[in-house]
C-alpha cells in the first residue's frame, strides 16, 4: 500500500516540476544568473504554502516530521559543493529524474553521475564522516530553538515568502 | 526567448506546497537524493555482495530495508512516470532539436555534445556528493526543510544558491558581458 502511495505522490510531484518548468535547463540557469525568477519564486511559494500547513497539522498531532540535524560546517561545504554541481548541470537530483522522463539524454547522463558521486561518497565517507559530528546541534528548528508553537513562526514566515515572490524579485530579462 | 513551462510559478507553486502538506500527513515529507543510495545499494548488492555489505555508508541504507524497494524509491519512479506523462499529454516530450542539447548551453558552448555530456555527468556526481554530506537536496533539505523551518535547512539553502551563483556567472561569463 505505502508503494502505491510513493508512487501516486511521485507522480504528482514529478508532473508538477515538469509543468513548472523546474525540468527546463534554460530556467535553472537563468535562476542561478538571476535573470529568471520563475523557479526560486516556485520554491517559495511552495515553502510558504508548506510550512503554514505543516505546522497546522502539527497543531492536531498530524504531521509525520522528518528534522535533518544541523551541522553547521558540514552542511555549508556540502551545500557549496551541491551548488557548483547545481549551475554545472543545470539540474538538481530530482529535476534531472523528471527531466530524463522528458527524453532530455543529457539529464540521464545527470542522474548517472549522482550514482557515482553517491559511490564516492560512500568510499569516502568514513574519512569525512567526521564531518557530520562537528558542530551538530541536532535536530533543531526556528519554532525549538524559541520553544513557541511552530505555527507562530511559519505564519509571519509564510508572509515574508510571499512578499519575496509577489512583489521583490523581478525578472531581468537582458 | 526560450520555451516558458506550462505553469505559471503561481500554480505550480501552491500545487507543489499541498502535495507537501498532504505528503507529510500521509507519510513523509518529500525527498528524492537518499533514492540514489539505495539504487547504488541494490545494484551493488546484487553485482558485488561483499564490498556492498562491507561499506559503512550503503550499509545504513541496505541492510535496513532489505536491500529493497520502498516508499521513496517508487517516489522517485513516480517522479518518472508522472514528469513523463504530463510532458507527453502537454506536447513537451523530445522537444529539443538535439536530445542532449539545452538551447541556452548551445547559445553559449556551442554544439559539442560531448562536452555537454561531461558537464552532466560531473554536475550530477557532485549533486549527490553534496546531497549525501548534508543529508538532503533541494526537495528533502531545502523544501521540506525550510517549510519544517529546520535551521540547518535554511544554511543548506543559502549555501548552494551562493555557490550556484557564483558557479553559473564563471560560466556564463560571455552572455554577461555582453
Amino acid at each position: 500500500m505505502t508503494l502505491i502511495l510513493g508512487l501516486v505522490i511521485g507522480m504528482a510531484f514529478g508532473a508538477i516540476l515538469q509543468l513548472g518548468g523546474a525540468s527546463m535547463y534554460h530556467k535553472i540557469m537563468g535562476s542561478l544568473l538571476l535573470k529568471d525568477m520563475d523557479i526560486i519564486k516556485l520554491i517559495l511559494m511552495g515553502i510558504a504554502v508548506g510550512t503554514v500547513g505543516i505546522y497546522a497539522l502539527d497543531l492536531v498531532d498530524m504531521a509525520n516530521m522528518s528534522i535533518k540535524p544541523t551541522y553547521v560546517v558540514g552542511i555549508i561545504i556540502a551545500g557549496l559543493i551541491f551548488g557548483v554541481g547545481f549551475a554545472v548541470a543545470g539540474y538538481c537530483p530530482g529535476t534531472c529524474v523528471v527531466a530524463s522522463a522528458e527524453g532530455k539524454t543529457d539529464a540521464m547522463v545527470t542522474v548517472l553521475g549522482g550514482l557515482v558521486g553517491v559511490l564516492i561518497y560512500a568510499i569516502v565517507y568514513p574519512a569525512i564522516s567526521g564531518l557530520i559530528d562537528v558542530t551538530n546541534y541536532g535536530e533543531v528548528t526556528v519554532p525549538s530553538v524559541f520553544d513557541i508553537n511552530g505555527l507562530w513562526i511559519a505564519i509571519p514566515f509564510s508572509a515574508i515568502l510571499f512578499l519575496l515572490a509577489f512583489k521583490v524579485l523581478k525578472d531581468r530579462y537582458e | 526567448m526560450y520555451e516558458e513551462p506550462v505553469l505559471s510559478w503561481k500554480v505550480a507553486g501552491l500545487l507543489l506546497g499541498l502535495l507537501l502538506i498532504v505528503a507529510t500527513a500521509l507519510v513523509k515529507p518529500l525527498g528524492v537524493s537518499t533514492e540514489y543510495v539505495v539504487t547504488d545499494a541494490i545494484v551493488l548488492h546484487k553485482a558485488a555482495p561483499n564490498v556492498a555489505e562491507s561499506n559503512e555508508y550503503l550499509n545504513k541504507y541496505g541492510e535496513q530495508q532489505d536491500w529493497g524497494i520502498g516508499y521513496g524509491w517508487m517516489l522517485v519512479l513516480g517522479m518518472f512516470v508522472g514528469g513523463g506523462l504530463s510532458a507527453f499529454i502537454t506536447k513537451r516530450f523530445r522537444q529539443r532539436d538535439k536530445p542532449s542539447l539545452p538551447t541556452m548551453w548551445r547559445d553559449e558552448f556551442g554544439s559539442s555534445s560531448p562536452r555537454r555530456m561531461m558537464h552532466a555527468f560531473a554536475g550530477g556526481a557532485l549533486l549527490l556528493f553534496g546531497a549525501r554530506l548534508a543529508g538532503g537536496c533541494t526537495s528533502g533539505h531545502m523544501i521540506s526543510g525550510i517549510a519544517q523551518l529546520t535551521i540547518g535547512s535554511f544554511i543548506f539553502g543559502i549555501s548552494i544558491f551562493a555557490s550556484g551563483i557564483v558557479t553559473a556567472r564563471m560560466l556564463y561569463k560571455r552572455r554577461l558581458a555582453s
